[in-house]
C-alpha cells in the first residue's frame, strides 16, 4: 500500500488530470505504486513527463526519470521540487 | 512466359538549397515552442536524439514565418517541388540516357501538398515529355511510396516491356510545419523530416541495361487494423502528424517473417542477399528493422548515413538510398538486392533486386 503526503495526493491528482484532459490518455488510471511505463507508452510518457514539468515548472533530468517508475514517485518528485503555491489544493476528505 | 524483369536505369536526386543544420533548426523552433514548455532543452534533446545533421529546407528559413495557412504552404508546395521534381527528374534522365520525349510512363508520389493538376503534369510540361505520356499520381503512402511507386511502375513494365517509366517523388516535409503543435510528436517529427525529390528511370525487360538491377519481384504487406500507427490529421492549417511510439514495434514484430517469406517464395533467404536498402525512417525504425531482420550496422549504413545527411525525406528516403547505392558501384553481376519501406496504412513494400 502506497502512502502519499496530502500534497503528494493532490500532485497525483492533477497529474492524472493532465493525463487525461490536455494529453488525451484514455483509460483507467493506474494505480499510484503502479509502473507508468505499464499504463502508457514510449511517446506518451515522454507527453507526461513535458506536461508535468510545464505544470509544476520545474526540470525532471532524465536520471531521475528513469528512476520515476510510478505515479507516486513521480508525485513525490514533482512535490519535492515545485513552488507550494503551484501545488493544487489537497481534495476534501470525504465525510 | 514469364515476362521479362524491370530494370532500375538511373536514380535521380535534387535537393533545395537551403541547408540549415541541425542546431540552428533547434535555435529557430525553440523561438516557437520555447514560450510553450518550461524545459525547452528537453525538446532540443528530442531533436539531437534524430541524428539527423541538417536539412535542405524548401525555402530560407527567414520565409517560413510568413506561411501562417494552408493555401500559403501549398502554394510553395507545388512552385519548390515543381522545380525540385524537374531537377531530379532531368538528373535521372541525363544519367540513363534517355529523353524526355521517350518516357510511356510518369508515376509521381508525394504526401507533403496537394494540387489539381498534379505536379507531374508540371513535370510533362516542364520538361516536355510525351503529349502521350501516362500519368499515376499517388498520395498518401507516405514514407512507403518510394518503395511502392517502385513497385507498380514494374509491374506495368512486365507487360509492356519495350516502354519507359519514370517515378518521381516530391516531398517538402518542412511545408507540413504545424507551428502551434508543441506536442512531443510534432517536436519529432520536426527534428526528423528534411526536403527533396527523387526520380527512378526504369526500363521494361527489352530495354534493361547490361549493370542494372532488375525488379525479380515485389510484395505488399498490409498490418490489418494499424490505421492509427502513423498518418495525417488534416487541420485547417494543413497537415499535423499522427505518429504511434508502436511504429518500431510493428517493424520489429513483422519485418523479419515478412521479409523471410518473400525470400523463399523464390528459393532466397536473408544470407542470400548483399545489399539492403532500407528507408531512412529515424533511430528508432532503423534499429527496429536491423533487429527484426538480425543485420550488422553494417548492412544499413548507407540509410544511417542518408538520415544524418538530409533527415527523412519521407518517400524520397529509400531512393536516395538507392542512389547512393548505385553511385557506388559496388553491386556486382549476380548481387540480390532487397529495398524496403514502411508508412501509412501500417503497411511494408519489398522489392528484391538482381544486378
Amino acid at each position: 500500500m502506497v502512502t502519499m503526503t496530502n500534497s503528494e495526493s493532490a500532485i497525483a491528482g492533477e497529474i492524472l488530470r493532465i493525463a487525461r484532459d490536455e494529453l488525451g490518455i484514455v483509460g483507467e488510471p493506474p494505480p499510484p505504486d503502479a509502473a507508468l511505463a505499464s499504463a502508457l507508452d514510449s511517446l506518451q510518457l515522454l507527453s507526461l513527463i513535458v506536461a508535468v514539468e510545464d505544470r509544476f515548472r520545474i526540470v525532471i533530468e532524465d536520471d531521475d526519470a528513469a528512476e520515476t517508475r510510478s505515479l507516486a514517485d513521480l508525485a513525490r518528485l514533482v512535490a519535492a521540487r515545485t513552488d507550494a503555491a503551484l501545488i493544487p489544493a489537497a481534495p476534501e476528505p470525504v465525510p | 512466359m514469364t515476362s521479362p524483369h524491370p530494370a532500375i536505369l538511373s536514380v535521380g536526386r535534387a535537393l533545395p538549397p537551403h541547408f540549415v543544420d541541425q542546431e540552428t533548426l533547434i535555435t529557430s523552433l525553440s523561438a516557437y515552442w520555447g514560450a510553450r514548455h518550461f524545459n525547452v532543452e528537453r525538446l532540443a534533446d528530442l531533436h539531437r536524439a534524430a541524428r539527423v545533421g541538417g536539412r535542405h529546407l524548401a525555402l530560407p528559413l527567414v520565409e517560413y514565418p510568413a506561411l501562417d495557412s494552408f493555401a500559403k504552404t501549398n502554394d510553395a508546395f507545388i512552385r519548390v517541388g515543381s522545380e525540385l521534381g524537374a531537377a531530379a527528374v532531368s538528373d535521372a534522365l541525363s544519367r540513363a540516357g534517355v529523353s524526355p520525349g521517350d518516357v510511356d510512363h510518369l508515376y509521381f508520389v508525394t504526401v507533403t501538398g496537394i494540387s489539381t493538376p498534379s505536379l507531374d503534369a508540371k513535370l510533362v510540361n516542364r520538361l516536355g515529355l510525351s503529349p502521350a505520356v501516362k500519368r499515376t499520381p499517388i498520395f498518401g503512402l507516405g514514407c512507403m511510396a518510394g518503395a511502392a511507386g517502385l513497385a507498380r511502375a514494374s509491374d506495368v513494365l512486365r507487360a509492356f516491356p519495350g516502354e519507359i517509366a519514370v517515378l518521381v517523388s516530391i516531398e517538402l516535409c518542412s511545408l507540413t510545419l504545424q507551428r502551434d503543435d508543441a506536442s512531443v510528436t510534432n517536436v519529432i517529427a520536426t527534428g526528423l523530416f528534411g526536403d527533396g525529390a527523387a526520380a527512378v528511370v526504369l526500363g521494361g525487360g527489352d530495354r534493361a541495361a547490361e549493370r542494372a538491377p532488375r525488379i525479380l519481384a515485389t510484395r505488399s504487406v498490409f498490418y490489418p487494423d494499424t490505421e492509427w500507427v502513423m498518418g495525417w490529421d488534416v487541420v485547417d492549417t494543413g497537415f499535423k502528424v499522427v505518429l504511434s511510439a508502436k511504429v518500431p514495434e510493428v517493424i520489429q514484430s513483422n519485418v523479419g517473417g515478412d521479409v523471410d517469406r518473400f525470400l523463399a517464395a523464390h528459393g532466397l533467404a536473408r544470407a542470400d542477399v548483399r545489399h539492403w536498402i532500407a528507408h531512412t525512417g529515424g533511430p528508432k525504425v532503423l534499429e527496429a528493422f536491423r533487429r527484426a531482420l538480425d543485420l550488422p550496422q553494417a548492412a544499413i549504413a548507407r540509410s544511417w548515413r542518408s538520415l544524418a545527411e538530409v533527415g527523412n525525406l519521407s518517400s524520397a528516403s529509400v531512393l536516395f538510398v538507392l542512389g547512393d547505392l548505385l553511385d557506388a558501384d559496388e553491386a556486382r553481376p549476380g548481387d540480390l538486392g532487397l529495398l524496403a519501406a514502411m508508412g501509412p496504412g501500417f503497411s511494408a513494400e519489398l522489392l528484391l533486386l538482381r544486378w
